[in-house]
């Protein structure tokens, strides 16, 4: 039998007493460092939004040098989040759920802002912003973006939006015009099926499909289609209910048939891959593809300073025009925007040292720095004519500065991500199963909105 | 006065004859309280708020992220009702059942009889791959047969076609990338159970005439049957909480080909925000592990007089 012996007790309680030394010693906050400082904090994505983690690092302590020489008596804390767009909305979510982790200015996703705002989360910030000069800069449609209920609680730091590249040398090689102009989406499927009988082995049009790259397909994809489609409603806030089915979808949903049931699509292996948004900057480079629906962001990762992938010949090659509506209508530019914002914490205690921040980051050099870093297009619209951010990747910059007051912004509700699901399973069916109708493909989305948000929530518009 | 009797005696009461088990039950509470309070702190009272938070309306950020309340059997109502939820309970127990019940003991039991027989530098050679193939991380075994199963990996030239197997078969491909990683898990487990059976019962059966095939079925198999079932327990709960591999290759695509319950929760609570639903579709996943890891337990205890697990397993 196993007999009691007081030194195993008394060194387990030595144990027990180092265990919570080192756990005390664990908690020793940022802010304690600095007493004598007051301390600001920002958290931003570390890896996903800007085109290199060199780069993020070159403008978030440029940021910070700024802004400590600017304000001796303040120290900026720089709270980087790694992962992906997902990982960086979960990360903010749990930092935001306690006063004491929530950082008092954070980059935040647009799509997720109207969560954030109504979770009690942001502070309003529309006295600071009624005398800034930049912010009148701004399109109504980007201004909006953050105003939830009246009130404006984040302001934009970089958009995104979409065109449409195409290969002149392959348009040539096929007989097609160049410069390329696009009025309907028929021109777009007319181009694509002279490209499949002159040039058998070349992907005549990349068009995001399916679910693999989340609500960035369709930002990328078939969002901008229903922008310019004759009923682009999302969300019908008359009754409240999500559209699962009207002319504007059965028009996107039949433009996916003609692309993938007459085999003019990329293959599965490349559509389904969840880098599949940047896959066409490669094969766009390689000759492999004659058609994109693309981001603006692939002009500045053709250039040497982002080399993702390198195309000194970019220009020569890729062509960039406006994506059509549907039938031409007015004003002929179909496009989504989405970008990230910076929000400021209700729970700051100091909103003064906050803004200025914000404030610092939305100057001219810094807001030019960030779009030609991270692939954006800036808000301000007097910065987009800035020669730094139009000759840094002519001629694309141009092209989306230009489509940009005309973006469409995705509803800001939790549920428009299910909505999002729902369209990114029916592209994936038309994509994946040539035959698959147009009706199919709306009882796909329509069966998966209606599963997880109920009947009831989801409505069909004529 | 009640008579002092040793069944009867409670620890805290002095006695010399008993002094040693009462010091004894003192300390082994001490020494367990650490364990317990760990056990109590990291586990149950984790997987206790769990179940709680499934039956309430919290979402990862919006107005219930922190102003949460009970909902009741709300969720419960939508979960009965909810017809992906069944379809992913269904692709879940193929998942379980293809790979981790049929292909790892299969392929496991296969290699490990073939390694009992292989010449020793054939044995250490396949068992050195096999054994690294089950230590490669879940991400690295996920990339490999993504490289391996889409258009341009070594399946479609195989095939001599462009096709992309993986998407055309997906639950099928996710299976075999989970028999490939597990089964050097489960050549262990059987080899040393191979090395249990007595030679001698092998020796008796075959001069009784019986062929390989019948020893192995009618004396191999019976005597290591406490081990296959208890390898099977195991590999169905590793399995089950392999995320990664399936997250990694398809995210539960294309369509809801491979949406196993795992990724179903983590698309609701992290992708949809819609935490309260994330974390009942967890519970679900606890309640099959519970299930699991009570059978593992009850096959894997010690025989003792007056007790025979599952009668035929002792």
């Amino acid at each position: 039998m196993v007999q009691y012996k007081p030194r195993h007790l008394a060194s387990s309680f030595a144990a027990l007493a180092m265990g919570v030394g080192l756990l005390g010693s664990s908690g020793i906050s940022g802010r304690a460092l600095a007493a004598d400082k007051t301390v600001i904090s920002v958290a931003y994505g570390e890896t996903y939004v800007f085109d290199t983690e060199d780069l993020t690092k070159k403008w978030w302590n440029g940021v910070k040098a700024e802004f400590e020489a600017k304000f001796p008596d303040a120290t900026l804390q720089l709270v980087p989040i790694g992962g992906g767009y997902d990982d960086i909305t979960n990360k903010l979510s749990l930092l935001y759920r306690s006063s004491r982790t929530a950082p008092d200015v954070a980059q935040i996703a647009t799509p997720v802002i109207g969560q954030f705002s109504s979770s009690g989360y942001l502070l309003p910030l529309d006295s600071y912003l009624a005398d800034e000069a930049w912010w009148k800069q701004f399109p109504k449609v980007i201004q909006g973006e953050g105003v939830f209920q009246g009130k404006t609680y984040a302001v934009n730091t970089g958009e995104n939006d979409s065109q449409l590249y195409y290969n002149m040398d392959l348009f040539k090689k096929a007989g097609l015009p160049v410069p390329w102009t696009p009025h309907n989406w028929n021109d777009i499927l007319n181009a694509a099926r002279t490209i499949k009988a002159k040039l058998p082995h070349i992907i005549p049009v990349w068009l995001n499909a399916g679910s693999s790259s989340g609500d960035n397909g369709i930002l990328q994809g078939a969002g901008n289609l229903l922008a310019g489609s004759t009923v682009p409603t999302i969300y019908d806030k008359k009754t409240q209910k999500w559209v699962v089915d009207s002319p504007g979808l059965r028009e996107v949903l039949d433009f996916y048939h003609s692309v993938y049931s007459e085999g003019m699509g990329a293959n599965l292996s490349d559509l389904f891959s969840p880098s599949a948004v940047t896959i066409p900057l490669t094969l766009i480079a390689q000759g492999k593809v004659a058609i994109t629906f693309g981001s603006n962001y692939y002009g500045g990762n053709w250039t040497k300073l982002i080399c993702s992938p390198c195309w000194a010949d970019a220009t020569k090659v890729a062509g960039v025009v406006p994506i059509p509506t549907v039938d031409g209508h007015s004003p002929d530019i179909a496009t989504t925007v989405g970008g990230w914002d910076f929000a400021v914490s209700a729970s700051t205690k100091s909103p003064h040292y906050a803004w200025e921040l914000v404030k610092l980051m939305e100057s001219d050099i810094n807001q030019i720095n960030a779009a030609n870093w991270a692939g954006f297009v800036p808000a301000n619209q007097l910065i987009v004519k800035e020669p730094a951010f139009v000759d840094f990747a002519p001629p694309y910059n141009a092209v989306s500065a230009q489509v940009l007051p005309y973006g469409v912004i995705s509803p800001a509700s939790g549920d428009y991500l299910v909505w999002s699901h729902g369209l990114q399973e029916a592209t994936g069916a038309l994509a994946q199963h040539p035959n698959t109708t147009v009706d199919a493909a709306i009882g796909v989305m329509s069966d998966y909105v209606s599963n997880q948000l109920d009947s009831s929530a989801v409505e069909t518009l004529k | 006065m009640r008579p002092e009797n040793g069944e009867r005696r409670g620890w805290w009461k002095s006695s010399a004859a008993a002094d040693g088990e009462q010091q004894l039950d003192a300390v082994g509470i001490l020494l367990l309280l650490p364990a317990t309070l760990l056990l109590v702190v990291m586990f149950i009272g984790p997987v206790g708020f769990a179940f709680y938070l499934g039956v309430t309306n919290i979402a990862l950020v919006g107005p219930t992220a922190q102003h949460f309340h009970f909902t009741g059997l709300k969720n419960l109502h939508r979960l009965v009702n909810d017809r992906l939820f069944w379809e992913s309970l269904k692709l879940t127990a193929i998942f379980l059942g293809a790979s981790a019940v049929v292909g790892v003991t299969i392929i496991g039991m296969a290699l490990a009889v073939l390694m009992q027989h292989a010449v020793t530098w054939l044995r250490t050679v396949v068992g050195a791959i096999v054994v690294v193939a089950w230590m490669l991380p879940p991400i690295t075994a996920a990339l490999l047969w993504y490289a391996f199963s889409t258009t341009g990996g070594t399946l479609s030239l195989l095939s001599g076609s462009d096709s992309d197997i993986l998407n055309d078969f997906p639950m099928t491909i996710v299976c075999l990338a989970n028999i490939w990683s597990t089964a050097g898990f489960s050549m262990l487990v059987l080899s040393s159970g191979l090395r249990t059976v007595p030679a001698e019962v092998l020796e008796a059966g075959k001069m009784e005439g019986a062929s390989r095939w019948q020893v192995f079925r009618s004396l191999t198999l019976p005597i290591m049957r406490p081990t296959i079932v208890t390898n099977v327990l195991l590999v169905t709960l590793l399995s089950l909480a392999n995320f990664s591999l399936i997250y990694i290759m398809t995210a539960g695509g294309p369509g809801n080909a491979t949406n196993i319950l795992p990724i179903y929760s983590y698309q609701q609570a992290f992708q949809f925000n819609k935490l309260a639903y994330g974390a009942l579709l967890g519970d679900v996943v606890v309640i099959i592990a519970t299930v699991f890891a009570y059978l593992y337990v009850r096959v894997s205890r010690p025989s003792r007089a007056g007790y025979r697990p599952q009668g035929k397993l002792a």
